[in-house]
């Protein structure tokens, strides 16, 4: 009997209906717990170089325990441990808190990184302008920071894609945990977990390749940029093109 | 218009600048000479409060900076607001390589003085044209050689109109042929009567734009004088020997 002969088109049919469902739920919380923890990270990274010691010290407490332990432990231990303690969520929101706050203290690192990375000689030279800390980290040093990370960043949110299929462990009904049901249901674990793989595969896979893309982009300079945001650009009057 | 009193500088339990006393007046060009790690840098660092001094007063236009009479250092604002009065000019041009030319040199009115852009962008091309890169200013730093960059880095200090600019070692990082065209626009701005204060190691340009020379040595200044009498007599040993040994490089 060959691979191929394992996989059943009419199981699959079957399957599909359910998994795509799961699918959009995988792709959902992936969205949430991106944004949340894109933008949390970089607050955290910011509150990481705050005066207030007692804030340093409690996010980089935070960050150190988030970093040292697994994924699954932490989702399984917001979903059933945290109860105990009188903290009560329902599944969805104990994942996307699990996820967000695992990504946000991974991805504050990868923002804290970049803006040290930035060369001292930038905030001198901003800072001799007479620009006020705020405007030095907003203009100067965040735009060259972010730059260098976006493909950091993207690679993280592939990775966001695939661990949102730890959420099974908390009974979320995403895309692997709607497959392992219906592989229960028909025994074809096969087939069912083929059509998973592949779609996740389908998923994954452009991300991947946008994050080499983006690689490549960030190295040629940026005199070639065109990929990041920037502040309006200061026009060439026509008048003035002598 | 600048004036220091007793300036100490410490970096841990290594004293870089020791009981440093000295006056710009307006329109004045002072070079700043000696071997490395003789506390120049920091020096003018500390001018703009990008080293905070451990001791010391600086005024500027007769009001104290930075600090008030006991040493407690004035909030951001004010700090900014000064520091906005006094340019700099780095060695490694710290040019903002997100920027094009034209943004490096609008930073400044537009971050600093939030001004409208129309306030501005003609001033800013009118100093570009001045520094001789108004052709350049779609194009990144990148994109420029090293004393073009250079030159950019003076437009962008001088877009803020200050009362003074504070010359890093700006040509030390230049490639020599390059060093020419960025002194000569040092030069235009000396004989437009801009308040400069350079440290440098071309000894051929202090002579001949500086009003005044100081030399400096382990954090003191050793001798202060007019650049003919400091260059044809100078007083102190240790000035003879480094002028001794830096002329017979590069005469």
């Amino acid at each position: 009997m060959s691979f191929f002969h394992l996989l059943h088109p009419d199981v699959a049919l079957q399957a599909l209906p359910t998994i795509l469902t799961g699918l959009l739920l995988t792709l959902g919380i992936c969205l949430v717990c991106g944004i949340l923890s894109l933008s949390l990270g970089m607050l955290v990274a910011l509150g990481r170089q705050s005066n207030s010691k007692i804030l340093r010290l409690s996010l980089g407490a935070y960050i150190q325990v988030f970093r040292s332990t697994p994924l699954m432990l932490q989702l399984i231990y917001i979903y059933f441990a945290l109860p105990f303690a009188g903290i009560r969520l329902p599944p969805l929101p104990a994942g996307i808190l699990g996820l967000t706050l695992h990504y946000t203290a991974y991805l504050c690192e990868v923002y804290r990184g970049a803006i040290e990375s930035v060369p001292k000689g930038q905030r001198d030279a901003a800072r001799a302008l007479g620009m006020r800390n705020r405007i030095v980290m907003a203009r100067v040093v965040l735009p060259q920071a972010i730059r260098t990370i976006i493909p950091a960043l993207c690679n993280y949110m592939v990775q966001l894609l695939k661990d949102t299929s730890l959420l099974s462990v908390v009974t979320i009904q995403e895309m692997m945990f709607r497959g392992q049901i219906f592989a229960a249901q028909t025994y074809d674990y096969f087939t069912v977990y083929t059509i998973v793989f592949l779609i996740y595969f389908a998923v994954g896979f452009p991300g991947i390749k946008l994050v080499d893309f983006l690689e490549k982009k960030m190295k040629k300079g940026y005199a070639s940029r065109s990929v990041i945001l920037t502040p309006k650009k200061i026009e060439t009057v026509k008048g003035v093109n002598a | 218009m600048i004036e220091i009193k007793n300036l100490y500088k410490s970096f841990g339990n290594d004293e870089v600048l020791k009981d440093i006393s000295l006056t710009i007046d307006s329109g004045q060009v002072l070079g700043i000479i000696g071997p490395s790690g003789s506390g120049k840098s920091t020096l003018l660092r500390c001018i703009n409060n990008l080293e905070i001094p451990t001791k010391g007063t600086i005024h500027i236009n007769g009001e104290l900076a930075y600090q008030d009479e006991n040493g407690k250092p004035f909030n951001e604002t004010e700090i900014s607001l000064t520091r906005s009065r006094v340019g700099m000019v780095f060695q490694h041009f710290n040019l903002f390589p997100h920027m094009t030319v034209l943004e490096n040199v609008c930073a400044g009115p537009r971050y600093v003085l939030k001004l409208d852009e129309t306030a501005y962008r003609d001033d800013a091309i009118t100093i570009l044209e001045s520094v001789g890169l108004a052709e350049k200013r779609d194009q990144y730093p990148e994109q420029l050689s090293g004393g073009q960059q250079q030159r950019v880095g003076i437009a962008r200090a001088l877009a803020m109109k200050p009362d003074v600019i504070l010359f890093d070692e700006v040509t030390s990082a230049l490639d020599p042929e390059l060093v020419g065209e960025v002194l000569g626009v040092l030069r235009d701005l000396a004989d437009k009567g801009m308040t400069m204060i350079v440290v440098t190691h071309e000894m051929g340009f202090v002579r001949q734009v500086a009003d005044r020379v100081i030399f400096m040595d382990e954090g003191r200044i050793v001798e202060e004088n007019n650049p003919a009498e400091f260059f044809d007599s100078p007083r102190n040993e240790r000035t003879k020997s480094f002028l001794s040994s830096v002329l017979s490089h590069t005469d």
